[in-house]
């Protein structure tokens, strides 16, 4: 009896670990529009989304950096991610946000020109960024591959890492 | 442990609060060496401190203050006189303690310092001078009784665990007797002050007796934690061999003994010398209950205090705001009062929490004073000068953090004025001075700063001397010395690498003080100004805010953009029109009575589009920091307003001529000026004042059909719109409409049409055509932009009006379409010929 016990218990165990291991296996990214590619960030280093607000312009600065904003008290850098991967500025419009992300105690907005969806992508999915780019200094973390699309994962502390 | 280490922290501390009062006690002694209530003063610190330390067991610590309270004792009887050698002794002797004392704190022990030497003085001097017969009498007597028992404890405590039970049942037996022979002297020592033997009267005891008291009873306390330590060590031996019997039974024996005595005793005791010091506090202060008002607080809840209250600040500033907007909006509704109401006594707490939570973090400016008379002491000696340091104002109170850094820079100023600025006696009574130099040290309030003065009547500074020696080190080059001033030639002193004096010593002449003086008090938003006049002396004055963390600020305006600039900095502005600016070897200057000012504009340095017309006049913003000056031209002075300086962040951090931002009361963040980095960077910005934009002249370019011409049409009625449009469409340009001003200057700004005229309604809501029109007007690029304005008002009034916003026609409804269309051709020079 006891040991027919074990073996349930343990069937369950298997049925347990095993739905953690698929958990563990999908990541959750948010998806955004940038000039005419769908870029990604993961979920969780996303402070919050927010529609447009007036930010203050600082000299001495490179001109991706648009200035800072007061996100209810907190002073941030606001930070134009088409100038900042050399496209071409637009004026915001409608569906421009700014996404608010962090990682550790740095934290910056980021104006996008509009936001897609939330992706689940399980991890095999996702492959490493296109050898032609340099590791380093890549803000590339991965490319994620969907149905009919592909997606560019990006890396939030390269992001958030001063470079000037 | 965690009872000791909280005794050890109140024990450091006490210790190194008394000690500050210590130095400047001491040196006032040399000049008054008979002042029995000063050498009482200063009696007491050492026996406090002796006492306090044996207590906790640090005996090299105990051992040195024993003897510095002897000799201290003898002088105190007057049985030894205090002269500039046996000062010296005493004062070597402190600061040994010191050291001491801070090795306590860092390392938790007394140990590594060699303090042998300095006790052989301390005894050589007190032996050499005294009575002898008077000195062991107070001295070596008590000495005897803590000493041996320290010994024996550390002896002690080594042994017990190789120890076998006969010998612990000896060692057990020799405490007793120990013990016994001590219980003997007590009573013997008790049998002088018999009467008082329940509840003894300490008031009524001589000092000497409540010495003796305080003597014995940390002679016992010592004796008694060696018993306790010696019976522990018993126990846990016995307790691992077996479990109750033989050797247990003497620990209960003197076990009583020990758990019994130290509860009369230890209350006891520590009244004895509280009663001694509140006495003397009372003295001092003029009121013994002040002492038991006071409470430590961790300074890190304050600082958390002083940033809710600087959200607080924000937050009232937004409310204010918000109040002003509202009362437009809703003029003469009965809830305003109300509102009103509330909105006052919100800001009127506000303001005052700030100043109750900021008046929490001061302290007395004396805590840096006091280590003055000290130093002057020690350099008058050194550099055989003689210099009296004169203090007022030592009450004085300023935020901590500001005590902090004030005191190197001010160590610097006065050795400097030792060195440099004193002379020696002989070329002083030569010169007819008095023999003896003063400097004086001066704090007091002015406004929101602390003025904190150093003035010597020494030899003062030579702006010629100044000014060779810094070609000579090529600091400055020749031209920049002619057109010196007196007052920026004094500034000389702080700049790297600079030094007067002609040999270097040991007080100063490196060339690095005075530099670091000006960098700490810039970075305390602080002014220098100095005064000096050759053979009189020379006076320093240095301004500072009273607190860093929320300022006052006065907010400038520059094209589109607003600053913030510290008001500790601002020392006035000025109107000026662009006339009065002249331009010298490209840089721009003006003059400020009779002062030549350089003069640099806010946008040159922060990169502003000058968008805007440039105006015939400008504000100047006489910037103050430290020993220099600059004027800051800027287009528009907005007001005074309190700010919370908040960080730009990791991202952000260290951007030059920025010092921080600020939250607004209408939600938008203001950048805070850096004063010291812009008048850096204001040294290489290339000078545009003046100059107008080149842009604007090559906007409109080349029409070469009609389409390229473009009109917009801003009216609130479709109608007129429809009207207007039917009537100008036939001559083929692009048209664009707008239904009220806002939305017109929002098209003009986003710049997707350059457009040459606008048909401008005069009633729109919103906001209407004649401030579209001033609007407009407002920016540099729009000057040829022809304005029309086409309402059905007809008064002359409104035509004025129209002109002075900047109308170039005005047509009166109802019109003919050819007229209109005549109109606009006619002003925007439309070529037929297209």
């Amino acid at each position: 009896m006891s040991e027919k016990l074990q073996q349930i218990i343990n069937k369950q165990h298997k049925t347990l670990s095993g739905d953690d291991v698929k958990i563990d296996e999908v990541i959750q990214l948010v998806g955004f529009i940038v000039g005419d590619e769908e870029f990604s960030v993961p979920i969780l280093s996303i402070q919050e989304i927010i529609k447009p607000i007036s930010w203050t312009r600082v000299p001495q600065t490179p001109n991706y950096i648009l200035g800072v904003f007061n996100l209810r008290g907190a002073v941030i850098p606001l930070i134009d991610l088409r100038s900042r991967f050399g496209l071409e500025t637009i004026k915001h419009t409608e569906e421009t946000r700014f996404i608010v992300m962090k990682n550790g105690d740095d934290v910056a907005g980021f104006v996008i020109d509009r936001l897609t969806e939330a992706i689940r992508l399980p991890k095999k999915d996702v492959g490493p960024a296109p050898d032609t780019i340099n590791e380093e200094d890549s803000m590339i973390d991965g490319v994620g591959k969907q149905s009919d699309r592909i997606i560019t994962i990006l890396k939030v502390d390269k992001l958030l890492e001063r470079n000037f | 442990m965690d009872e000791f280490q909280e005794i050890l922290q109140d024990f450091l501390v006490e210790s190194f609060e008394l000690i500050e009062q210590l130095d400047q006690d001491l040196v006032e002694l040399e000049s008054r060496p008979d002042d029995l209530d000063l050498l009482n003063r200063i009696f007491r610190v050492a026996h406090t401190i002796k006492g306090a330390s044996s207590f906790l067991n640090f005996d090299v610590l105990t051992h040195l203050t024993h003897h510095m309270e002897n000799l201290l004792n003898m002088a105190r009887h007057g049985d030894l006189v205090i002269d500039a050698d046996v000062m010296d002794v005493i004062l070597e002797s402190i600061d040994l303690m010191k050291a001491l004392l801070g090795r306590i704190r860092d390392c938790g022990e007394d140990s590594g310092l060699e303090v042998e030497p300095c006790v052989l003085r301390l005894d050589a001097v007190a032996n050499g001078t005294a009575i002898p017969s008077s000195a062991p009498a107070v001295a070596p007597a008590p000495e005897p009784v803590p000493e041996p028992v320290v010994q024996n404890v550390s002896e002690e405590e080594a042994d017990y665990s190789g120890m076998s039970e006969e010998e612990v049942e000896a060692e057990i037996e020799r405490l007793i007797a120990v013990r016994q022979a001590e219980d003997a002297a007590k009573r013997a020592n008790k049998a002088p002050s018999a009467s008082s033997e329940e509840e003894p009267d300490y008031s009524g005891m001589s000092e000497e007796e409540v010495e003796a008291e305080i003597e014995r009873l940390i002679a016992i306390r010592q004796a008694e934690d060696a018993a306790k330590r010696s019976n522990k060590a018993a126990t846990n031996e016995s307790e691992e061999k077996k479990p109750e019997p033989v050797a247990s039974a003497p620990v209960p024996v003197s076990a009583p003994v020990v758990v019994a005595k130290p509860e009369p005793i230890a209350p006891k005791a520590a009244p004895a010398p509280r009663k001694v010091e509140s006495k003397d506090e009372g003295e001092g202060r003029g009121g013994a209950s002040a002492v038991e008002q006071t409470i430590r607080v961790d300074v890190k809840r304050l600082d958390h205090l002083m940033n809710l209250i600087g959200e607080l600040v924000l937050g009232k500033n937004r409310l204010i705001k918000i109040n002003d907007d509202v009362e437009e909006r809703y003029e003469g509704e009965a809830f305003l009062e109300e509102l009103n109401q509330v909105v006052s006594i919100v800001s009127l707490v506000t303001t005052d929490l700030q100043i109750a939570v900021m008046k929490t973090r001061m302290l007395p400016i004396g805590k840096v004073f006091n280590k003055f008379p000290r130093m002057i002491r020690d350099l008058s000696r050194e550099l055989n000068k003689k210099i009296e340091l004169e203090i007022t104002g030592e009450e004085t109170e300023l935020d901590k953090s500001i005590v902090e850094e004030i005191g190197d820079p001010l160590v610097h100023i006065i050795r400097n004025s030792c060195d440099h600025g004193i002379e020696t006696p002989e070329i002083r009574l030569a010169a007819g001075k008095e023999e003896m130099g003063t400097i004086q040290l001066k704090a007091y309030h002015e406004g929101n700063h602390i003025v904190i003065q150093i003035i010597d009547d020494g030899k003062g500074l030579d702006a010629e001397m100044l000014k060779l020696k810094s070609i000579e080190k090529g600091i400055i080059t020749e031209k920049e010395a002619d057109t010196m001033s007196e007052k920026e030639a004094f500034g000389l002193i702080f700049r790297p690498g600079f030094s007067t004096a002609a040999q270097v010593t040991s007080v100063s002449g490196r060339g690095v003080g005075m530099d670091v003086v000006k960098t700490n008090i810039e970075k305390l938003n602080g002014m220098i100004d100095i005064d000096s006049e050759v053979g009189r002396g020379t006076s320093m004055k240095l301004k500072i805010p009273l607190t860093l963390a929320i300022i006052q600020a006065l907010l400038v305006g520059v094209q589109e953009e607003y600053y913030a600039i510290p008001l500790a900095s601002v020392l006035e502005t000025v109107r000026i029109s662009k006339d009065e600016i002249y331009t010298v070897e490209n840089r721009s200057v003006m003059r400020l009575r009779d002062e030549v000012l350089s003069l640099v504009h806010i946008g040159d340095i922060f990169e502003v589009e000058r968008v805007f017309d440039n105006s015939e006049h400008a504000y100047v913003v006489v910037l103050g920091l430290a020993e220099s000056k600059i004027g800051l031209i800027v287009d528009s002075l907005v007001g005074q307003e309190e700010i919370v300086i908040k960080s730009l962040g990791e991202y952000l951090k260290g951007i030059d001529g920025i010092a921080g931002a600020t939250i607004r009361g209408d939600g938008g963040v203001t950048l805070i000026v850096d004063v010291a980095a812009l008048m850096q960077m204001a040294k290489s910005v290339k000078s545009t004042v003046g100059q107008e934009s080149a842009e604007s002249k090559n906007r409109s370019g080349a029409k070469n059909s009609a389409s390229d011409y473009c009109v917009m049409i801003v009216d609130d009625s479709k109608t007129d719109r429809t009207i207007m449009r039917k009537s100008i469409e036939p001559m083929g340009i692009t048209i664009v409409e707008a239904t009220d001003g806002v939305e017109a200057l929002n098209i003009l700004k986003q710049g997707d049409h350059n457009f040459d005229g606008m048909l401008i309604d005069i009633e729109m809501p919103r906001m209407d055509g004649y401030t579209l029109a001033a609007e407009i007007k407002k920016y540099n690029k729009y000057k040829n932009l022809a304005l029309i304005a086409v309402t059905s008002r007809t008064g002359k009034a409104d035509r004025m009006r129209g002109v002075e916003s900047g109308m170039v026609e005005y047509i009166t409804k109802p019109y003919s379409p050819e007229y209109l269309m005549s109109v606009v051709k006619r002003n925007i020079k439309f070529n037929e010929g297209l």
